[in-house]
């Protein structure tokens, strides 16, 4: 087992959002910390992040990671599948496109980094895999069908892996973040009628009064990262501030 | 992460001395929380520094009123409570008799409900709250012979989640454990006189897709991190530790 200073991580989708909280949790813990998005680094990330332009869902990109990292590091310790993209429609109004664009990132590009990734987490005794499900995955979100779909697939990845690989030292975990704010956020309330009420309303239902925040989601991925995390493996950890423990039959906000 | 996570923290931990209660005593204790440590019994061995020895039974409403009013005198506030205190029973339902079966009942349902209710008003003082209950593995998934058991670790996770909504909105978060195959007195019992033991632990090691049972300091690790800060978004939630036992399937003997 090593300390977090030791640990090398990979956070992909790092340019923003909860993932850009991930890597800075990380490098606070002294981390050497990877980061990859498909656009080009954000010009106020830390100078020590070793940021990559790679999209999950190219194959050749993340194998060209693989090997960027097996070269200067010859170690991954944490993976943390995070690039994830959200389209609003129902399944009648989602397009072969919107199926490849989508399904690309969320399931195929989770599938490609846990596969071209593992063997070098193996070679070293083990790591642990991180990956970002959803509360969505287990009572689906209206009109984000495919979105929903994804997360369920990421769930069913998470316990394969942690089932077949546990062995090799590997654990594997998804966090479902209930409603954090970020830019996903935002734009699902704008497809309100009224997105003011629609974010009151919200609001009541988390039952501890705030919405998240992507280091709530960067905390839980810190513990999980770490070595007292070291039995948890296959599981779902829900951070939602209280959101899917209570029914939605409110009469309170009715 | 760095010790000292609970720094200046007041924590009742009821069935203290028991497996996994003295795991959580020794981590608070690292974490640098004051430590009530409250069971039938003292026991054997040494307590860690900063955790007090309070005798306490859960079942009885004037022994759980006297210790809050003590910590009360003592400390004026507390910050976390971890109802750790539970028995089990290894019988059918047929087997059980009334007797044991509201026994069972008033240690780990009541009890937990009477040390919460108490300590809610000393939670209210302390700058956000936290509460860890214990549920199982089993309130879930039953083992064979558990009935009881079973049923009052189903009856705490339901708890858990109306005490995170009630609470919620006052700061005072609420979570339970769940763990699977811990390596604990209670474990031992299980096991029994089941033939040749050894090769028993071995089989059911195996079972676990991170091929180990869980030790008292693994749970520890993820009731250190529900108690403090970075879990400040976690809530009603139930937290899974099983060492991927639950991610699996049951595989057939083919």
């Amino acid at each position: 087992m090593k300390n977090n200073e030791n640990k090398v991580a990979l956070v992909t989708g790092g340019a923003k959002g909860i993932g850009r909280a991930v890597v800075e949790r990380f490098r606070e813990e002294g981390m050497t910390v990877l980061a990859c998005g498909r656009s080009a680094r954000p010009a106020d990330l830390d100078k020590a992040i070793d940021w990559h332009c790679v999209d999950v869902a190219n194959l050749e990109a993340v194998e060209a990671l693989r090997d960027a990292i097996k070269k200067k590091y010859d170690q991954l310790d944490v993976l943390v599948n995070n690039a994830g993209i959200q389209i609003e429609k129902t399944v009648l109004d989602s397009t072969d496109e919107d199926w490849d664009l989508l399904m690309g990132v969320n399931a195929k590009g989770v599938f490609y980094c846990c596969r071209s990734f593992m063997p070098l987490m193996i070679a070293n005794g083990g790591g642990s895999i991180i990956n970002i499900g959803s509360i969505s995955a287990r009572a689906a979100d209206p009109e984000m069908a495919l979105y929903n779909a994804s997360k369920a697939f990421v769930h069913g990845l998470t316990r394969s892996i942690a089932v077949d690989h546990g062995k090799q030292g590997i654990r594997c975990n998804a966090i479902c973040p209930g409603w954090i704010l970020t830019g996903l956020a935002d734009a699902a309330f704008e497809l309100a009628s009224d997105p003011v009420a629609a974010k009151k309303d919200a609001l009541a239902r988390h039952y501890i009064g705030r919405f998240g925040q992507p280091r709530d989601v960067a905390n839980m991925a810190l513990w999980l990262a770490s070595d007292d995390a070291s039995y948890a493996t296959g599981q779902m950890f829900t951070v939602d501030g209280g959101l899917t423990a209570a029914s939605p039959v409110n009469p309170g906000l009715f | 992460m760095s010790n000292n996570q609970l720094e200046g923290k007041i924590a009742l931990i009821t069935g203290g001395r028991g497996g996994i209660g003295r795991g959580i005593c020794e981590r608070f204790s690292t974490e640098g929380a004051t430590v009530y440590a409250a069971d039938l019994a003292k026991g054997e061995g040494e307590m860690p520094s900063r955790v007090q020895y309070e005798s306490l039974d859960v079942t009885s409403e004037s022994n759980v009123h006297s210790l809050m009013a003590k910590i009360e005198s003592e400390q004026g506030k507390l910050d976390i409570v971890v109802n750790t205190a539970a028995i089990e029973i290894e019988k059918t339902i047929e087997d059980t008799s009334l007797q044991e079966w509201n026994n069972i009942f008033s240690i780990n349902v009541t009890g937990t409900f009477l040390v919460s209710k108490y300590a809610i008003p000393l939670l209210r003082k302390a700058d956000g709250g936290s509460i860890v209950n214990f549920g199982s593995y089993d309130g879930f998934i039953a083992d064979p012979g558990l009935s009881a058991y079973c049923a009052t670790k189903g009856a705490i996770h339901a708890l858990t989640k109306a005490m995170a909504c009630d609470y919620g909105p006052e700061g005072i978060r609420v979570n339970a454990i769940c763990p699977g195959y811990i390596d604990t007195p209670m474990l031992q019992s299980f096991f029994g006189e089941s033939g040749d033991i050894e090769s028993l632990k071995e089989e059911v090691r195996n079972i676990h897709p991170i091929r180990r049972y869980g030790t008292p300091k693994d749970i520890a690790g993820l009731v250190a991190w529900l108690s403090g800060s970075e879990a400040g978004y976690a809530t009603g939630q139930l937290w899974v530790l099983d060492g991927g036992l639950s991610a699996q399937a049951q595989q057939m003997r083919l």
